[in-house]
């Protein structure tokens, strides 16, 4: 696999912690907007935040190849890159249940009821990327 | 389980043979941050990785990679002469 990115490590960490927090961003924003019947500050804070993700989600996924390398398939992989790739699913596997299990006990326990949409659009997004943040924030090169 | 440290010499005879690392990725078939890795001892290669690179810089496996910190080359090859004419 062809690599054409070579950001830093310290700012690919940047740049994934600055994607995570676009998300809960974007849901803060969400039900503060759900809770006040959206006024258009909120919209337009939302809108940034959902900007936010796109921006960063590009910059460091797509342009250091992370998202490619956490999709492809494996013939596409040398050894290393595999044992990288399973590793960080190894990972991500861990924290999403954790992640999971924390939001869904979360509604049961704040007796909200099963969880919304945006919720479960988050859970998506953040189980696709998982495996590809936490090569990035562990490599020193991809 | 944790593996062993593995040194090796293949920056060495890389720059010795006047490639780049991408040339050499190309070669054994994996990523050129792979040969980085292994240049830096920072990835242990699998016997078959192994092999291939061994293949490629036409010298014995024992030459290229160890279990303990290599003596330069030169060293190496004069223990083994001396060795070879000493039996």
């Amino acid at each position: 696999m062809k690599q054409k990115n070579s950001m830093t490590k310290q700012k690919r960490k940047l740049w994934i912690v600055i994607n995570y927090l676009s998300i809960i961003l974007i849901l803060s924003i969400f039900y503060t907007g759900k809770y006040y019947d959206w006024p258009v500050f909120v919209i337009v804070c939302e809108a940034a935040s959902f900007i936010l993700l796109i921006f960063s989600f590009i910059k460091v996924f797509i342009k250091t190849q992370l998202w490619k390398m956490s999709h492809t398939s494996d013939k596409n992989l040398d050894e290393r890159q595999l044992q990288v790739m399973l590793n960080s699913l190894k990972y991500s596997y861990s924290a999403f249940t954790i992640i999971v299990l924390v939001i869904v006990y979360g509604f049961a326990i704040a007796e909200q009821g099963p969880i919304d949409v945006v919720i479960a659009a988050c859970l998506l997004y953040i189980a696709h990327t998982l495996p590809a943040a936490i090569v990035g924030w562990k490599e020193k090169n991809i | 389980m944790k593996s062993r440290k593995l040194y090796n010499r293949i920056a060495v005879l890389r720059k010795e043979r006047n490639i780049s690392r991408k040339e050499l990725a190309e070669i054994i078939g994996v990523n050129f941050q792979t040969v980085g890795y292994l240049e830096r001892e920072e990835y242990n290669p699998s016997l078959d990785l192994a092999f291939k690179i061994s293949e490629y810089f036409g010298l014995p496996i024992e030459l290229i990679f160890s279990t303990e910190p290599l003596k330069p080359l030169i060293e190496e090859i004069i223990e083994l002469k001396n060795k070879i004419g000493g039996q």
